[in-house]
């Protein structure tokens, strides 16, 4: 029980800090730092899917998608409050995470990644063909309305400041932090990982292979779609579909693994990696312009994965364990090596 | 049969149906010179996408891994050719440079990057390869991106033959030409060879061909190396036939249906994979020629025939089913 | 046990943290950013690198411009400074380029930025703060309907107005009603097939050429739809069809890259030559050569046209202008475009020229309310790099601020486009 106590401290840190910053930080940087938030809960979710229970996804820039555009054709059409909105998104990306997860019971490894990765390419062109409600092209702009929930008047969509969309993104991020984390250190939990580290013996423990795989799919897609929602509010309140192609889902990704894959206390590493890199590298004056930012950003995504393989959150058990003068490495996941065979 | 082929002997369901498919577009072309020009097209694209698929394929089978930078990579080359014949080499001087340039690249790749991390995890190796992709996008753009009009010539101009009525055209069946070819020297090479007999050894039973004397990492290099000339075919015989230049976004797409094609092929197989990627260069072209109402959904479409066949036979239509080890 | 509760504890305290941040939020801006006694600051999104690069000639043409400005003693004292950014065209870059411009450049106005995707991803978030978002270079008909209820329906994308967005150039649907009137006036049995792009670009040419049309539309007997990023061999493919379908007139409402692919498919492939009308988007000399180069046979082609040609006109005084402006930037590439007649350099000369023109008469001291006032009342007949005769004017009512057109035909033997005809209004 001692040694949660550092744990605890650096979360209390950490919050107090996030706490802090959008009454310091510019106008721009807060907005950078509700970006922040929206990929922290987007990883955790995807954390849940591929760290816990080791199945690969490369298609939570779906859910993103699907949560993005139920927040903003609710609010197009009924004025609907923001965090009722962000309610519905969790709900049915749940749902839509189940359906989902249970032909992804079939597959495995590779298999599976291309199947989400189908998912990825295939969802975003669904507001293209179904364009009279879901905008097409011209995207779905959201509503400016404020409107009450529990006597509370909120904003609109579209009309969050900066620093709102910082304060609703960052609060959503603990409280979905929270569930994680008193999900996956229970019974739950347990059987996530079980199924990651062996799924026959899983089955064989009596762990019940399908509930808890498509559950995982559920959980994750549910988060994603959360994420998708504060996505929408933080681009004042508009959707569209380049918004959430397969390059996001592959930034998620990154993400996750640059967080360190099966724990959940190097997640703001890796959001802060996806959410702020891609735009500051654009000023490295190296090679000058914009052209500067693809070719950095790829450059450190690959320096990374070679000297941190477990990622932040592999970095930090390294340190310590190192601290405890044992010289033992533990990093958090050994994923299967080639888990198709 | 020779081992490479195998999987054909297993399932002979599927060869009826490509026989049978084939049959269909030959019986079809000949009734209608619409369908005919649609199948040819269709089959001329499908060669690019067929090779870069069969390049994923190779890779797969090497590090059970499925490169992302595959296209980009296959991008690269054709700024690498097209700087090749602005110095003064003629196309075809190019063209083989190219290659001999894009097995050096690729061979390096896998040294420096793939290799320190193909044993940790296969996500990690996966996002090398993202990271890849950006890199080289970025790199493409920075340094010949600002070049708006960047173009290389066909190779085989824009004549036609008449077959029957039905115009062939020499892009299309050069295409289809060089890309079999380049497809068939792999193979043979694979087969014939002792460094091809190494690789495959390598990419099946990395512990056995080590104890057998078989230098399993350069085998590996190697074929990354072989992958990359065989995406720098796909993407060289591709750019003539978009007619709209070079761009550091050419290959995307093509590496999108590259994946479907694979998957459709089996990941394993690499008749497969040509197949898929034949197959999926047809029904994209029968789709915009004759279902237009439904142009919107032409990648869904292809990604639900992709998962349909990861449902219905997780092995793909030319693989082996495989077993689960614990 | 009590340790995790006390977790529990903090992780609710930062959700009570973040909410009480969140009630707080901003207070509303005063004044004009950007803006000294010795400079303005202004800002663009452009694709710079990426597929669309092709435009990227637009953005150094302003820079150019200004430049030229500049040296000649700025804008009543001011020197103005463009900071342009590389969206790629990808509209999800767009919207956090365009915030940083705002929020940490603090530009007085985002002028010029380029696509219709990329604006619209941008046009909400600028109205609501204010930021004037103008010269848009694209010519969809939103930019221009949302300013006020005036004659249109509000439609579902104007739920809220506009007003501080505004186009330039004249808009799509106005454009291809031209298309369709020259079609009526010139052919005897037209059998109209359209291909267009899958999406809003698209479906406002299309809506246009329908409305020109009238009681004619039966004469349309194809309409195929691309998606953008489709093969060549798909936009063929819809090529085909609208052969099969016994066309006899094709209008090309496309991106660059899909038309000369329509294009190339025509000629090369299936060596079919109908009438051809080809939208102004896509008839950069430039774009077309390169189609020619690809097998495309251009003779005779229809398009239209708003700004000068150096290749076809280059001893207009408004061309010697342009020449020396671009020459003295010392960019060779930017030079031998110039010189080659891509015309994206001179739409761009002619769109800052109109931003210089309204920030004139912005008064002495001009906020953006200021500037949007004198955008909106424009009265300029002499754009040295318009096509003489045609007009940029904007009034209260007249929220489009160009509103003619001259048609033009492609010449095979001399590889360029020829203007014919006189300046044809297009208003509504």
């Amino acid at each position: 029980m001692r040694r949660r106590l550092p744990a605890l401290g650096s979360v209390a840190i950490v919050a107090a800090a996030l706490s802090v910053l959008p009454f310091v930080l510019s106008d721009y940087n807060v907005y950078l730092g509700a970006e922040v938030g929206v990929f922290f809960i987007a990883i955790l979710g995807l954390n849940i899917l591929t760290g816990y229970t080791g199945q690969i996804s490369i298609g939570h820039g779906a859910f993103m998608a699907i949560g993005a555009y139920v927040t903003a054709v609710m609010s197009r059409d009924h004025g609907t409050n923001l965090v009722l909105t962000m309610l519905v998104a969790f709900a049915a990306c749940f749902v839509i995470g189940l359906l989902v997860g249970l032909p992804a019971l079939r597959l495995s490894g590779v298999s599976l990644a291309l199947a989400t990765f189908a998912l990825a390419v295939s969802v975003p062109q669904l507001p293209l063909q179904w364009s009279n409600y879901l905008g097409g092209s011209l995207g779905v702009q959201a509503s400016t309305k404020p409107s009450g929930l529990f006597g509370i008047s909120m904003p609109g969509v579209a009309a969050l400041s900066n620093q709102w969309i910082y304060g609703v993104a960052w609060a959503s991020s603990a409280l979905l932090f929270g569930m994680a984390w008193l999900i996956l250190r229970g019974r739950v939990g347990r059987a996530f990982r079980a199924v990651r580290d062996s799924e026959i013996a899983a089955v064989a423990s009596g762990v019940e292979l399908g509930l808890y795989k498509t559950l995982a799919f559920g959980i994750s897609a549910a988060y994603a779609g959360v994420a998708g929602s504060l996505f929408v509010m933080a681009s004042n309140g508009f959707a569209q579909y380049q918004d959430f192609l397969v390059v996001l889902s592959l930034q998620l990704l990154i993400g996750a693994a640059v967080a360190g894959l099966g724990s959940l206390w190097g997640i703001l590493v890796g959001a802060a990696f996806v959410g702020l890199l891609p735009k500051i590298s654009g000023s490295v004056p190296l090679i000058g312009s914009d052209n500067g930012r693809d070719i950095v950003y790829g450059l450190l995504v690959i320096l990374v994965m070679l000297v941190l393989p477990g990622g932040f959150a592999g970095l930090l058990a390294r340190l310590r364990s190192l601290a405890r003068g044992l010289n033992r490495e533990s990093i958090p996941v050994k994923l299967r090596e080639s888990s198709s065979q | 049969m020779p081992r490479f082929l195998s999987p054909l002997a297993n399932v002979q369901p599927t060869v009826y149906l490509v026989v049978a498919g084939a049959v269909f577009l030959l019986v079809g072309s000949l009734d209608s010179a619409r369908f005919a020009s649609l199948t040819v097209g269709g089959v001329g694209v499908g060669a690019a996408y067929g090779s870069l698929a069969l390049a994923l394929v190779l890779i797969y089978r090497a590090t059970h891994v499925i490169n992302f930078a595959q296209g980009e990579l296959a991008m690269l080359t054709t700024y690498i050719a097209y700087q090749l014949v602005q110095w003064g080499l003629s196309y075809w001087e190019a063209f083989f440079a190219t290659l001999a340039i894009a097995f050096v690249l690729g061979t390096a790749i896998q040294v420096t990057i793939i290799r320190p991390v193909q044993h940790r995890s296969v996500i990690g190796t996966v996002i090398v390869t993202v990271g890849l992709f950006i890199l080289i996008d970025g790199i493409a753009s920075w340094r010949w991106g600002g070049i708006a009009y960047a173009q290389l010539p066909s190779p085989f101009g824009f004549g036609a033959w008449e077959v029957g009525g039905v115009p062939i055209q020499h892009l299309y069946a050069g295409m289809f030409g060089i890309v079999l070819a380049s497809v068939l020297l792999v193979w043979a090479l694979f087969r014939f060879t002792k460094i091809g007999l190494g690789m495959r050894a390598a990419a099946l039973r990395p512990a056995a061909a080590s104890l057998a004397g078989v230098r399993v990492d350069a085998m590996l290099a190697l074929g990354w190396g072989f992958a990359a000339v065989l995406g720098a075919v796909a993407a060289l015989m591709y750019e003539p036939s978009q007619f709209s230049g070079l761009t550091p976004t050419l290959m995307q797409t093509a590496l999108v249906y590259a994946f479907a094609a694979a998957v459709l092929g089996g990941l394993e197989s690499p008749a497969g994979a040509l197949v898929g990627g034949l197959a999926i260069g047809v029904f994209l072209n029968m789709l915009a020629g004759y279902a237009p109402q439904v142009v919107s959904l032409e990648v869904p479409f292809a990604f639900a025939a992709l998962l349909a066949t990861l449902l219905i036979k997780p092995s793909g239509l030319f693989g082996q089913s495989q077993v689960q080890r614990v | 046990m009590s340790i995790n509760r006390k977790k529990l504890g903090a992780l609710l305290c930062v959700a009570a943290v973040g909410i009480a941040v969140a009630s707080t939020a901003g207070a509303a801006q005063q004044g004009s950013p950007g803006i000294t006694k010795t400079s303005i600051k202004i800002g663009g999104t452009f694709p710079l690198t990426g597929g669309a690069s092709l435009y990227a000639t637009i953005a150094y043409a302003e820079e150019a411009y200004y430049a030229y400005v500049n040296a000649h003693g700025g804008v009543n004292g001011r020197k103005i400074t463009d900071i342009v950014r590389d969206d790629q065209y990808d509209p999800s870059k767009t919207l956090p380029l365009v915030k940083q411009l705002v929020e940490q450049n603090k530009v007085f106005a985002v002028v010029g930025s380029l696509g219709t995707a990329p604006g619209l991803a941008t046009w909400g978030y600028l109205n609501t703060h204010q930021v004037p978002q103008v010269l848009l270079a694209t010519g969809d008909a939103y930019w221009g309907t949302c300013t006020q209820k005036v004659g249109f329906k509000p439609k579902p994308y104007c739920k809220t107005p506009k007003p501080w967005t505004m186009g330039w150039q004249p808009d799509y649907p106005s454009e291809a009603r031209l298309y369709a009137k020259q079609i009526l006036k010139t052919e005897n049995n037209p059998k109209i097939g359209v291909l267009y792009q899958n999406d809003a670009y698209g479906q406002n040419y299309l809506a246009g050429f329908l409305q020109g049309l009238g009681s004619h539309t039966g004469d349309v007997v194809d309409k195929e739809k691309y998606n953008f990023g489709d093969s060549a061999q798909v936009v063929g493919a819809h090529v085909g069809a609208l052969e099969a379908h016994g066309a006899n007139t094709v209008v090309i409402f496309a991106t660059p890259t899909a038309s000369i692919q329509a294009l190339a498919t025509m000629g090369g492939v299936l060596h079919w030559s109908p009438t051809t009308y080809l939208n102004n988007v896509s008839a950069n000399r430039l774009f077309v050569l390169d189609a020619e180069q690809n097998g495309a046979t251009p003779n005779g082609i229809i398009s239209s046209s708003y700004i000068g040609s150096q290749t076809a006109t280059p001893s207009t005084p408004g061309m010697k202008l342009a020449k020396k402006i671009i020459d003295g930037t010392h960019n060779s590439t930017l030079i031998g475009d110039f010189n080659n007649g891509d015309n994206n350099i001179v739409y761009g000369l002619a769109v800052a020229y109109t931003f210089v023109d309204a920030l004139k008469h912005a008064g002495t001291t001009p906020t953006r309310a200021s500037f949007m006032a004198a955008i909106r009342n424009l009265h300029e007949y002499k754009n040295p790099f318009v096509y003489p005769g045609i007009g940029v004017q904007t009034s209260k009512t007249r929220t489009f601020p160009m509103q003619q057109l001259i048609l033009e035909k492609w010449k095979g033997t001399a590889h360029d486009w020829r203007t014919f005809g006189s300046v044809i209004g297009t208003g509504f």
